[in-house]
């Protein structure tokens, strides 16, 4: 029984596929990280999860059968679907704690509103930054607080988009521990990154895309061997 | 007639009269009895008007020479140079002469002793008409023959077909001869004889207009329409077909006037649409950049006048294109540099400083130039225009306007799909952080599209100059519909843009006949906002990469 | 910092308010001041010139809190809240010529010119006072609802919500221009003789409606504060920086937009009903878009998404254009626009930047000097 289930899901742009077909199954538990050159429709496959893109055709369903192909961006997060994007997108004008509120989304129960806010503040190590605007936050603050946000809200299905792009080999190494500390059974974690080592750190398992469809499905180790995926990334 | 006798050759006169009027084929070649004539002219009222009704029937076939004594003759009498002096009458050179010449035989005498003969109402309108149709008929130039037929066309149930259809095979001139057919026409649908009244009729409907229709709709008074079957049938007929021609006619005109009003639209939207899609500022002095066109339209009109040959003038119409297009570009380009290049990030507070700036150019144009509508000399070529179905008459002051916007649409196009400005244009519209990767100036970019954004609104002044008023709120009337085409357009787009410049101005011309120009206002705005329901980005939008 | 900037593009740096009334002086000083200022009209009866101005005055303010509750906390700039005005001043208007009618016997001009035996279907109903007030406030929302649906539905925002806003005030303009629409057409509406049954210039009814909108003033500051310290009030300022953002993590921002867009209406329309008794006028001219983007200047420099600063803005611009269009009208559109220029360019945060330059924690004056 998988958490997330992607089947036959095509993008278009234009006249330009950017995913074509693509099948994926993540299981809860899993990590699963999503590889591939630029191009190859790695944020459009999130954009299509969270509904910010509609895609042609295909369907993305969860473990509980939900059909999300044709939510709102609202529908598919009060569904238990969360997305850290690439670029931090925390409200600058809200404190750290407020902005934390806000990532326990509209459906959080009150009663348990002031843990899991005490427990993100804590897992991301930022109590005592909480009353601070977000606004003035140092970049990799502002990633975990991202992070944060998403973990408030307890999702079932976690989507990271480039978690360490423009991040420290420090800063990067303690993001690969707050991903560790991320993983729970009933929760399948997606990330899209483009650092290997990072990938090999926290991944199960990887998904190369290319060109919008799947060239390799399995373990970073197979991955590396694989010929194919050696010549998409490395040209030969 | 029933007056009495007369004191020279009144029953010679009363035969030769009758004559005429009964029969004008019989005097045909026949040489008109210029003394007998004169001699009635100076006989009682009613001797004068049965004289001059009967030169008038003769004028239609009268030799040419006599018709054009007649004319000098007539004229000499309404100018009161027409001396009666015992049996003969003396033509004066000008009113209160000593001397004058004898009509009938040219001899010079003095006119002591004589009398200018009095003309009634009746007989002066019948001598007017009478020297109309022989000016018409023997008029040295176009104008007079014009001025002529101006007088006929007053009293044109007194005169005959005969002498109209004479006068149109003579002309010469196409635009005289055109006139004359027309008046001919109708002259024939009074005409007693039903043959030719029918004939008439069709003839009428033969070349619609709104003229003919309500020409036709007067004959429905007609007696005749209530007893004559066939009358009726034809007319009715007649009616139906240049109804539906008019229809069409000014159905045509309506699209005519739609295609102009959207290619204002278009030039002044297409900056607009460019700007907004480069650097996300809609810019609310758009209408204002217009306005300088117009101005500066003004300014090379009022230069031609001083500094350039009198002959030059008709030009300066072609030479305040550059102009125009240079002075909304550097006015443009001054307010990027000095305002909008701090407001990149902010483009609501962009509105509002292009908002201020509008304010500041409508009001420093009101102080220096006041706020009075500008005359302008209309060249040639942007007056007048060619009638070319019913009264649908393509203006050349709309065809100028029309003209523009396709030469402008093509040279859009040429700039942004084939010079490395519009390259680059186009690479900062649709990812601004790689272009400037890439090491295009995207700074430059901006200023350089801001002007060539604000020309082009420019060039929409110079194109209105002949067609709407230019005064410093004149920008008003063009800014809502053009940013209504920038939203119905899409940003960034030339092809979205003049789609939706051609669907509003068509819109609006199509709806305001119907039901009224704030009716086709609501009516295009809530048809945008329906549209947005399915489109949000437009007819044609760029697609940017999140 | 950069990347906070980058995802505000309309707005300038946050401002964040206090979570009590007590958290923001300025507000709590306005709202006693305001209050003072209707104790003071009551007491001291200053000149009826006077009082109305302080009246009119404070219907522009309720005005621009309006305004500034959709643009400064949600980054909806309408270039369109003329018409919210506008159908509140209507209404009023055709409220206090019924009445009078009513009250007097004497048709209004209105009837005489339009040759009117009585008056319109649509009037019915309108000299009772409380129905006009439902109907004012009423209309207004559902306008309000319909063209938020429309633009928030299908996700028209920014710049182009503000210049279709435009569009919708300048069509309504071009309408309540023509006579057939029964509301006065060209010349609008006027000659107002009675309120509530007294004669409309008597002292006590002067003073009366200045008081009454300077407590609506405060009422509306109150509110307005309360709001933008709630809950409700963060997912504003969320979805102001980040609407795409608000909605992944599961927050409908449509019934968001929507909700606070009418309530902002509604509060355009509560200004335009109390101002037109005040000037004793209303025509289509309030509709024009160039008195909308107004509204939208007096915010801007008093202070964006700053309650107070709406205020002062409105206070301020108004009452520097009522002395100036006496005492050289040809001036104000210059002195306007260079005002304009002179916040948008130099005080980001209008003229407050000015006083709050020194009293503000750093990382707030870094980010508000900002262009």
């Amino acid at each position: 029984m998988s958490a997330l289930v992607i089947d036959g899901l095509t993008v278009v742009f234009g006249a330009f596929r950017a995913l074509d077909g693509l099948s994926l199954a993540v299981d809860p538990g899993e990590v699963r990280a999503v590889i591939g050159p630029n191009g190859a429709g790695k944020t459009t496959l999130l954009d299509a999860i969270t509904g910010i893109t509609r895609p042609r055709s295909g369907r993305i369903r969860l473990d509980d059968g939900r059909d999300l192909t044709r939510a709102s961006e609202a529908e598919i997060a009060r569904a238990g679907v969360r997305r850290k994007f690439q670029k931090p997108s925390v409200f600058p004008a809200l404190t750290v704690r407020e902005n934390l509120a806000l990532g326990c989304g509209p459906d959080c129960p009150a009663r348990e509103r002031p843990a899991r806010l005490a427990r993100a503040l804590a897992e991301t190590g930022l109590e005592a930054r909480a009353a601070v605007p977000a606004g003035a936050l140092a970049h990799g603050e502002k990633q975990w607080l991202e992070i944060g946000m998403v973990l408030a809200s307890e999702p079932r299905v976690l989507l990271l988009d480039e978690p360490v792009a423009g991040l420290s080999d420090d800063e990067t190494a303690r993001t690969a521990d707050l991903i560790g500390a991320l993983r729970r059974p009933d929760r399948a974690i997606l990330v899209i990154e483009h650092d290997m080592a990072f990938v090999e750190a926290v991944a199960d398992r990887v998904t190369v895309l290319h060109e919008g469809r799947t060239l390799f499905e399995g373990a970073m180790a197979g991955a590396r061997a694989d010929a194919r995926v050696i010549e998409v990334f490395l040209g030969r | 007639m029933a007056e009495g006798p007369g004191r020279f050759g009144l029953v010679a006169l009363l035969l030769w009269a009758a004559s005429l009027v009964a029969s004008p084929a019989l005097a045909a070649g026949a040489p008109l009895d210029r003394g007998a004539f004169t001699t009635a002219l100076c006989g009682d009222g009613a001797v004068q008007g049965t004289a001059v009704e009967g030169i008038l029937h003769a004028s239609a076939e009268a030799e040419s020479g006599d018709v054009a004594w007649a004319g000098t003759v007539l004229r000499a009498l309404l100018e009161r140079r027409l001396t009666c002096l015992g049996g003969s009458a003396l033509l004066l050179d000008r009113a209160g002469a000593a001397d004058g010449r004898d009509a009938a035989t040219g001899a010079v005498r003095p006119v002591a002793g004589g009398r200018a003969p009095v003309l009634g109402l009746r007989q002066r309108a019948l001598a007017e008409t009478a020297s109309g149709a022989a000016s018409l008929l023997t008029g040295s130039g176009v104008a007079a023959r014009r001025a002529g037929l101006a007088t006929l066309e007053r009293r044109i149930t007194s005169v005959p077909e005969a002498l109209l259809l004479r006068a149109a095979s003579a002309e010469t001139d196409p635009g005289l001869k055109v006139s004359l057919a027309a008046l001919a026409q109708s002259a024939a649908l009074s005409s007693a004889d039903p043959a030719r009244r029918l004939g008439a009729i069709r003839a009428v409907s033969e070349s619609p207009s709104g003229a003919a229709f309500s020409r036709l709709s007067a004959l429905k008074a007609d007696p005749a329409y209530g007893s004559d079957p066939a009358f009726r049938g034809t007319l009715d007929a007649a009616l139906a077909r240049v109804a539906r021609a008019v229809s069409i006619g000014d159905g045509l005109a309506v699209l005519y006037n739609g295609l102009s009003f959207a290619s204002i639209l278009f030039m002044a939207a297409a900056g607009l649409a460019i700007i907004f899609g480069l650097m996300g500022v809609i810019n609310l002095a758009q209408g204002e950049f217009i306005m300088i066109g117009a101005y500066a339209t003004y300014g090379v009109q009022e230069a031609f006048r001083r500094l350039a040959p009198p002959a030059w003038l008709d030009a300066y119409l072609l030479a305040a294109i550059p102009v125009a297009f240079l002075a909304a570009a550097g006015v443009g380009i001054a307010i990027e540099a000095l305002i909008l290049r701090h407001l990149y990030r902010r483009p609501l507070m962009s509105l509002l400083a292009t908002w201020a700036v509008s304010l500041l150019l409508i009001n420093g144009v009101r102080v220096a130039v006041g706020s009075q509508n500008l005359q302008f000399a209309m060249p040639p070529y942007v007056s007048g225009g060619v009638p070319l179905y019913a009264d649908f008459v393509v203006t050349w002051n709309r065809l100028f306007a029309i003209a523009f916007a396709a030469v402008t649409l093509v040279l859009t196009l040429v700039i942004l799909k084939r010079t490395p400005l519009g390259l680059d244009i186009r690479a900062v519209t649709q990812n601004r952080d790689m272009a400037a990767c890439l090491g295009i100036r995207t700074r430059r970019v901006d200023r350089l599209a801001f002007g060539f954004g604000s020309g082009l609104a420019g060039l929409a002044g110079v194109a209105l100059c002949p067609i709407y008023s230019v005064n410093p709120g004149m920008g008003a009337t063009f800014i809502v519909d053009s940013f209504m085409v920038v939203v119905l357009g899409g940003v960034g787009t030339v092809v979205g843009t003049l789609v939706a410049a051609l669907g509003i101005g068509g819109a609006n011309v199509l709806i305001e006949p119907l039901y009224g120009a704030v009716a086709a206002k609501v009516i295009v705005l809530a048809g945008i906002i329906l549209f947005l329901q399915r489109r949000p980005e437009g007819l044609f939008a760029v697609r940017r990469r999140r | 910092m950069s990347g906070a900037l980058d995802l505000s593009p309309g707005v300038p740096a946050a401002r964040r308010p206090g979570p009590s009334l007590g958290g923001d002086p300025l507000l709590a000083g306005l709202v006693g001041l305001v209050l003072a200022t209707a104790l003071a009209l009551v007491l001291l009866q200053p000149a009826p010139y006077l009082v109305n101005l302080v009246g009119q005055l404070a219907a522009f303010a309720i005005l621009a809190v309006s305004l500034d509750l959709v643009w400064g906390y949600l980054g909806i700039l309408s270039l369109g809240h003329g018409l919210f005005f506008a159908i509140g001043g209507y209404v009023c208007a055709m409220h206090l010529l019924a009445h009078a009618y009513a009250v007097t016997g004497t048709p209004p001009d209105l009837m005489q010119f339009m040759g009117w035996k009585s008056l319109p279907v649509y009037w019915t109903g309108l000299t009772s006072a409380p129905y006009a007030l439902a109907l004012a406030l009423g209309l207004t929302a559902a306008v309000a609802f319909v063209f938020g649906l429309a633009s928030f539905r299908s996700r028209v925002n920014g710049v182009y919500f503000s210049i279709i806003s435009q569009a919708l005030v300048y069509v309504a303009m071009l309408l309540m221009f023509r006579n057939d629409t029964g509301l006065g057409g060209n010349n609008g509406m006027t000659g107002f003789s009675r309120l509530f049954g007294w004669p409309m210039g008597a002292p006590g009814v002067v003073t009366g409606l200045a008081v009454a909108t300077l407590l609506c003033l405060a009422a509306v500051l109150v509110g307005a504060r309360v709001l933008v310290a709630s809950p409700l009030g963060r997912r504003m300022l969320a979805c102001r920086d980040d609407e795409a953002r608000l909605r992944t993590l599961g927050y409908g921002t449509t019934r968001l937009k929507l909700g606070i867009w009418c309530l902002s209406a509604v509060i355009a329309a509560l200004a335009g009903l109390l101002y037109v008794p005040q000037v004793g006028i209303i025509n289509p001219r309030v509709l024009s878009p160039d008195l909308s983007i107004e509204i939208a200047v007096w915010v801007a420099i008093g202070g964006l998404g700053r309650l107070g600063g709406a205020v002062i803005g409105a206070v301020a611009v108004n009452a520097l254009k009522f002395w100036l269009s006496a005492a050289m009208p040809e001036a104000w559109p210059f002195i306007l626009s260079g005002l304009v220029l002179v916040v948008v360019l130099g005080l980001p945060n209008g003229l407050l930047d000015l006083a709050a330059l020194r009293l503000k924690p750093t990382w707030l004056r870094r980010a508000g000097s900002r262009p």
